[in-house]
């Protein structure tokens, strides 16, 4: 598997098909016999900035730091461990409310969205 | 009855691409000022956004996911911000554009000035991404904007000197008084609305939204081969009656009652009555494809959750898009812009997006790794490659073209 092309950018779906977020970056952990694996999937506009680079890219990273419930959260990590297939999405053995919650997601349901009348409604 | 609710998804997707409010009048305008020396760049229009909504649909029906999606995949995320930066800026000026067209219709119908409606008609279209179901949108607005067959009709009432008219099919050029600018700008102008963006988004979006597998392959070639080409006809009927009534005057047309009037003078009061409905449903449909467009993309972008199938609560980040669309549109318009050439100028940012678009999903549809052993035929490849050729080539010429002759103002 080509870690680039197979796997960065790459939607996430959960184990009932609800959408997690996309591969925005890896993390990488030796092994004891010295070669590279993938420790885990990071989520989260954080690392997704610091790929896309220059003030965008910096803006990005600190406004997503600046709507982390506690400061320090970082991204949403996912153990590779929890990663079942890979295919036109990746897809993970579990479900997504066992992941931390998107702090974006998290706010505008708070603030915005969730006071509209009929949010949770389905159309 | 069914089965001609399934093609409502294309019917939805072409009238946003071939009759939105730009379009409504640039076809009127062309036919008027060119008679029908553009009608070969319908065709081309139509054949290939075909070929590319085809892909799409195939991509999305065996891979479940939408076009953006594999956008960002193959492109890295700098370029895919890049064409999502171009592209929501065509459809948020779009839709604040569909809007204005919107007004323009009720103030045919009711006298009011259109600006007056604009905020009712966005609120009712925020309400209808809010509340009402993907299908009742699609269903109700796709084959209301079928109104617009009244000029189909209308263009055999007028009794046109059809002689005449396939001279001016089959010579394309500038007629006498017009130059070689002003046709290649609306050329171009009218191709690239064929072709914009949104629709393909819109359009994988629609298939997933309804939940597409392997099994609709065929329901999405339906919507693609009925859709298009019947929104392609609804574009050649305005020009056509445009170039029937207005050529042989040496009248030019700008704006939406002038457009109209041939299904007037071919059909009186009902004729009317019938191009106001087309032209009301056909921008509001519109509206909803780009408003509903801006929110997919982004969400799709960033890998938030999105659609109109969850509740809202549940893809707030998608809502709130959507709803941040709708007031920028709004907020837009209500600088008083003229709303038809809003969609003129959004050309610009359709010459980033185009490529970009059209790129991926052309690599896309020939990875086994997605599709199996339904990846392109040679046919599929052989279109998609010279309509890449030409999208490179509008998008390269459109922002010249459109400096040397003042907006298509000769």
């Amino acid at each position: 598997m080509l870690l680039a092309f197979d796997l960065l950018d790459r939607q996430i779906v959960d184990r009932d098909g609800q959408l997690v977020g996309k591969v925005d970056d890896l993390e990488l952990a030796t092994a004891d016999d010295g070669g590279l694996y993938v420790a885990a999937i990071l989520v989260g506009q954080q690392v997704l900035g610091r790929r896309i680079g220059g003030w965008l890219g910096r803006w990005m990273e600190n406004t997503a730091r600046r709507l982390e419930p506690t400061p320090g959260t970082g991204p949403i990590r996912i153990p590779y461990d929890l990663v079942g297939t890979v295919d036109s999405a990746v897809n993970l053995t579990i479900r997504r409310e066992l992941l931390q919650d998107p702090p974006l997601e998290t706010w505008l349901c708070d603030h915005l969205i969730g006071r509209i009348p009929g949010a949770s409604h389905e159309s | 009855m069914k089965r001609l609710f399934a093609v409502a998804l294309g019917i939805l997707t072409a009238i946003g691409g071939f009759v939105d409010i730009g379009d409504i009048v640039a076809n009127g305008e062309a036919g008027a000022r060119f008679g029908l020396g553009h009608a070969w760049v319908l065709v081309v229009g139509v054949v290939g956004i075909c070929g590319y909504a085809e892909m799409c649909g195939r991509v999305t029906a065996v891979s479940r996911r939408p076009v953006f999606d594999l956008i960002r995949e193959r492109l890295g995320p700098r370029v895919a911000l890049a064409n999502l930066a171009g592209s929501v800026l065509v459809t948020v000026l779009t839709l604040g554009a569909e809007l204005g067209g919107v007004g323009l219709a009720l103030q045919l119908a009711t006298s009011v000035n259109y600006l007056l409606w604009v905020p009712v008609v966005a609120f009712v279209l925020w309400v209808a991404l809010w509340r009402v179901k993907f299908n009742t949108l699609e269903n109700m607005f796709g084959l209301a904007g079928l109104a617009l067959v009244v000029f189909v009709v209308a263009f055999f009432r007028l009794h046109a000197d059809t002689g005449d008219l396939w001279h001016q099919a089959s010579h394309p050029g500038p007629p006498h008084g017009e130059d070689w600018g002003t046709y290649w700008f609306f050329a171009v102008a009218l191709f690239a609305s064929a072709l914009t963006p949104y629709e393909v988004f819109f359009f994988s979006s629609g298939g997933v939204e309804e939940r597409w597998t392997s099994k609709d392959l065929l329901t999405s070639r339906i919507n693609v081969f009925i859709g298009f080409p019947l929104g392609g006809l609804l574009a050649f009927a305005l020009m056509a009656t445009s170039a029937t009534v207005f050529h042989p005057l040496s009248t030019s047309v700008d704006s939406l009652s002038q457009v109209a009037m041939p299904a007037a003078i071919g059909l009186g009061k009902l004729g009317l009555a019938a191009a106001i409905l087309g032209f009301f449903a056909a921008t509001f449909g519109a509206a909803m494809e780009t408003g509903l467009s801006a929110g997919y993309t982004v969400a799709q972008y960033f890998g938030w959750a999105w659609g109109k199938f969850r509740r809202p609560i549940e893809a707030a980040r998608f809502h709130t898009v959507v709803l941040v669309s709708i007031l920028v549109g709004a907020a837009v318009l209500m600088t008083t812009i003229d709303p038809i050439q809003l969609t003129e100028y959004t050309l610009i940012f359709s010459a980033v997006a185009l490529p970009l678009t059209y790129l991926p999903i052309l690599v896309v549809a020939n990875d086994r790794g997605y599709l199996g052993d339904r990846v392109n035929g040679r046919l599929a490849n052989a279109v998609g490659m010279v309509y890449l050729v030409i999208v490179f080539v509008a998008a390269i010429v459109a922002i010249p073209l459109m400096i040397v002759t003042r907006n298509g103002a000769g």
